[in-house]
């Protein structure tokens, strides 16, 4: 067994990304692996707009002049918008349930292409209508969007719940895509338990997508509703935002370090050579912590204090520690994966152990959280809003950046240089943990959250920070630069660069429109 | 700052008997944690260099199954983890929900952007004063959007939510001044909702109760009138700018004559006010209702008479103030 041998597209394919070229055939497409890099481009930018907006309050913390409090209020509820909602949670399903999923499942195409198409759409006007009300009229009502406060807010509300709105729906159309492709379009002979782990998180997410996207949907325009005219449910009680709120965001973005779990099995198995140990023990983790991770939002709606009663906060915190056993069992499953495996390094594992480092770190927060009397104290402060820091940057980019170093080559047909990704990586990790690990300590120390700007906390932390973020930005930027770069200087990929074994790999790098000629042959998740 | 202060110092100085029911649980978890991502992060980082691919085509163990003595382990060691942080949290939390019998009781109002403090004598501050050595009750409430009330030095966190009552109780064990603030966004001013707690020892606490008990101490007649219109809460039904209300308005009121409901003539002087005060309804001005409480025993002679002088500021007919006449 050789790597790269196997192949089913016929040579003379041209690539996706040959074939049909234009900004024409780009816009009307319908192809799955277009729409994926499409989605990569657009989430990318939100992820850059949204850091962008975080450097006023940065700036703030360092002593900046003629920042006022409301421009720097305004800059913290777009930070979180955007990369809450238009990176976090729909960043992974969209970048690899698009670009990858029919691939790995042996398809030719989403099962509703045309639908791929309207996800893109309503995720970008989703993001320029946020866009726009940055400049129409800012709003600055923190991104829980809590219903007294954007009920009065004299900014843009409007067109930012038209945004959200349009965002949630992609996320809604996304999640029904990958669900019926899932169930429809699985190469002839593969069974659900023939899908590799990376296809079962995505199926697995798209539950999420359809229930909270939908869901939030209908909440946001009622607040909307209440809004423009006092009509609806929030403008009788205001108290019931927080509550809808916390019940739907709560699991999305917990539940955003799935796909992105998925992501770092995959590179795992496929640059280890193996089949995932434990596979269906790591499959059933996963349903597991969908379920969980529907009942967990009270420990988050306790934590922001709202007069939830004593014994149901315990309650909750109780469940919440339960999913310590779904993570158990899923990060054994890593561990016994490598072991004893053919380890490919250099290349997508700085970002694998990074992504692992910080999701770990992330869930160990959980459990401060989940112990009551510390919780109570913590639940507003600084330590809840770095673990919504470690969450986007140091889980979801993380994964992103494991996903596109593993598949680059699959996606644009080059060869990165992998030693530049590596030193890139490992000053990422050094930078965000400076720039976090501060927060936490401000935060055990009592600033509240999200008030980087106006600390009173221990001396030197706001500038030890803010070093970190430097040092983090260029290591990023070094990342970013190189994958940029390959596209025009590097080496031409081969079909299996890392020897994995799951179906994208048996088709050329980059494929042809149509993936695979032949529907490819099935023997189990992993062959080598 | 230096660097092994950075590592210990996690949270500020203690000062309540709540604290060391956040600090001991949060150290233990910490130390729990960091010696469990390095047991997993360490885990990683050696496989990924002892099995590392050695030539290109290199194939080791393709399948393999999970050793159940490790995965029982594993999960064994996760959940001991989470109940542990659990449990050890569990006290600190329920003895913050239930306030001691006989706590200080003061009641907490939190709006944008301000705090106020009310205590049992009617004193409004918006600073929070307590003594040490004695449990402390907020009731905590909010008259617009959705605030907190924390004082990190004390690891109390609480909200104050509109539409509820929500409390919150603790006991100083250090005399100072300690910041406070609230941790729930609730607009622009956001960033100046900040006071403080001044915990004093016992005896300086009661010389502070019985100095601010005396709201003639550093105020003119004039402007103890004024506060005790906003204390008793007056201005529900009566204004101060000519505005019909269910009661009259006080201005140009003093020194002006009335109709009264019983159809006689009432000049509103000092007499009459003193009267409308203790037994509102034996002389009700027409076109107003006999229906306002009175305020015998709460209200007393001294404070009437800083009434009326208030009174007569707001008046046309009432000439000059006495306090205003000393200023000139």
């Amino acid at each position: 067994m050789s790597v790269g041998t196997r192949t089913t597209a016929a040579e003379t394919q041209p690539s996706y990304l040959a074939d049909k070229r234009g900004l024409g055939e780009w816009f009307s497409t319908c192809d799955h692996k277009k729409i994926g890099l499409m989605f990569l481009g657009w989430t990318v930018f939100a992820l850059l707009v949204g850091s962008l907006s975080g450097v006023f309050p940065v700036a703030k913390s360092l002593g900046g002049r003629g920042l006022e409090p409301r421009f720097i209020f305004e800059a913290t509820t777009y930070h979180r918008l955007l990369l809450l909602f238009l990176f976090l949670v729909p960043a992974l399903p969209s970048v690899f349930g698009f670009f990858l999923l029919p691939m790995q499942l042996g398809a030719r195409n989403m099962a509703l292409p045309a639908l791929s198409r309207f996800s893109l759409r309503f995720y970008v006007i989703g993001l320029v209508l946020i866009l726009v009300s940055m400049f129409t009229g800012p709003i600055a009502t923190g991104w829980t969007l809590a219903a007294p406060l954007s009920s009065t807010d004299p900014g843009s509300f409007i067109l930012v719940a038209a945004g959200l709105f349009c965002a949630t729906l992609s996320w809604f159309l996304t999640g029904i895509n990958i669900f019926v492709t899932v169930h429809y379009k699985r190469a002839p002979g593969m069974g659900f338990f023939d899908m590799p782990i990376m296809a079962w998180s995505l199926y697995l997410t798209s539950y999420m997508l359809i229930a909270v996207g939908v869901l939030f949907g209908v909440v946001i325009a009622y607040l909307a509703a209440s809004r423009a005219g006092d009509v609806g449910l929030f403008a009788l009680n205001p108290g019931l935002w927080t509550d809808y709120f916390w019940f739907l965001v709560t699991p999305s973005v917990f539940f955003a370090l799935l796909p992105g779990m998925g992501v770092v099995f995959e590179v795992v198995a496929g640059i280890s050579r193996r089949a995932v140990v434990g596979y269906r023990m790591v499959v059933g983790a996963m349903i597991t912590l969908l379920g969980l991770s529907f009942l967990t939002w009270g420990v988050y709606l306790a934590g922001q204090g709202q007069g939830q009663d004593p014994t149901t906060t315990l309650v909750f915190s109780a469940i919440s520690l339960l999913t310590a056993v779904p993570v158990a069992l899923l990060t054994y499953g890593l561990l016994a994966t490598m072991n004893q495996g053919s380890i490919a390094g250099d290349g997508p594992d700085t970002f694998m152990v990074g992504f692992l480092l910080h999701g770990g770190i992330v869930c160990l927060m959980g459990v401060f959280l989940a112990s009551p009397a510390p919780g109570a104290y913590l639940g507003t402060t600084m330590f809840v809003s770095t673990q919504l820091d470690y969450l986007v940057w140091g889980g979801a980019v993380f994964a992103l950046l494991a996903g596109l170093h593993y598949w680059w080559p699959k996606m644009v047909g080059v060869e990165y240089s992998r030693e530049v990704a590596r030193i890139g990586g490992i000053f990422a990790i050094i930078g965000l943990n400076l720039a976090l690990i501060p927060r936490l300590i401000m935060g055990t120390q009592g600033v509240a959250q999200d008030m980087i700007a106006f600390v009173d906390g221990p001396a030197g932390l706001s500038e030890l920070s803010a070093l970190g973020w430097l040092i983090a930005t260029l290591g990023m930027g070094v990342v970013a630069g190189n994958l940029y770069a390959s596209t025009w200087s590097g080496r031409k990929a081969e079909a299996n660069p890392w020897g994995a074994g799951t179906l994208e790999w048996r088709t050329d790098s980059p494929p042809p429109e149509k993936n695979f000629e032949t529907p490819p042959e099935i023997e189990g998740a992993y062959r080598y | 700052m230096t660097g092994s202060a950075l590592l210990s110092t996690w949270f500020p100085e203690a000062a309540s008997t709540h604290a060391a029911s956040v600090d001991e649980p949060f150290y233990w978890i910490y130390f729990a944690a960091v010696c469990f991502l390095a047991l997993f992060m360490g885990l990683v980082l050696i496989q990924l260099r002892v099995y590392r691919r050695q030539d290109r085509d290199q194939l080791g163990a393709v399948t393999g199954r999970p050793n159940p003595v490790f995965v029982t382990l594993w999960v064994a060691a996760a959940m001991g983890l989470a109940l542990f942080g659990f449990i050890t949290g569990l006290p600190g939390f329920i003895n913050q929900t239930t306030p001691p019998w006989g706590a200080f009781e003061i009641d907490v109002t939190a709006s944008q952007w301000a705090w106020e403090f009310t205590y049992p004598n009617g004193h409004v501050a918006d600073t929070l004063h307590v003594p040490v050595g004695r449990p402390i009750r907020l009731n905590l409430g909010s008259t617009d959007v959705s605030h907190s009330l924390a004082v990190p030095a004390l690891r109390v966190n609480k909200a104050a939510v509109p539409g509820r009552e929500v409390q919150a109780w603790f006991e100083v064990t250090t005399p100072g001044t300690y910041a406070l603030q609230s941790n729930t966004f609730s607009g622009d001013g956001f960033a100046d909702m900040r006071s403080e707690l001044v915990a004093h020892a016992p005896v300086d606490f009661g010389a502070w109760m019985e100095e601010v008990s005396d709201i003639f101490k550093g105020r003119t007649l004039v402007e103890v009138g004024e506060l005790l219109y906003t204390r008793h809460g007056c201005a529900a039904c009566h204004s101060v700018d000519g505005t019909k209300l269910v009661g009259p308005s006080f201005k140009d009121l003093y020194g002006y004559e009335f109709d009264t409901i019983e159809g006689a003539r009432v000049l509103a002087d000092d007499a009459y006010i003193r009267q409308s005060i203790l037994e509102p309804n034996i002389s009700v001005i027409a076109g107003y209702q006999p229906i306002m409480a009175s305020f015998t025993g709460i209200i007393d002679d001294r404070e009437i008479e800083a009434i009326t002088a208030w009174f007569k500021t707001l008046s046309s007919k009432g000439g000059a103030a006495p306090d205003a006449q000393e200023e000139n």
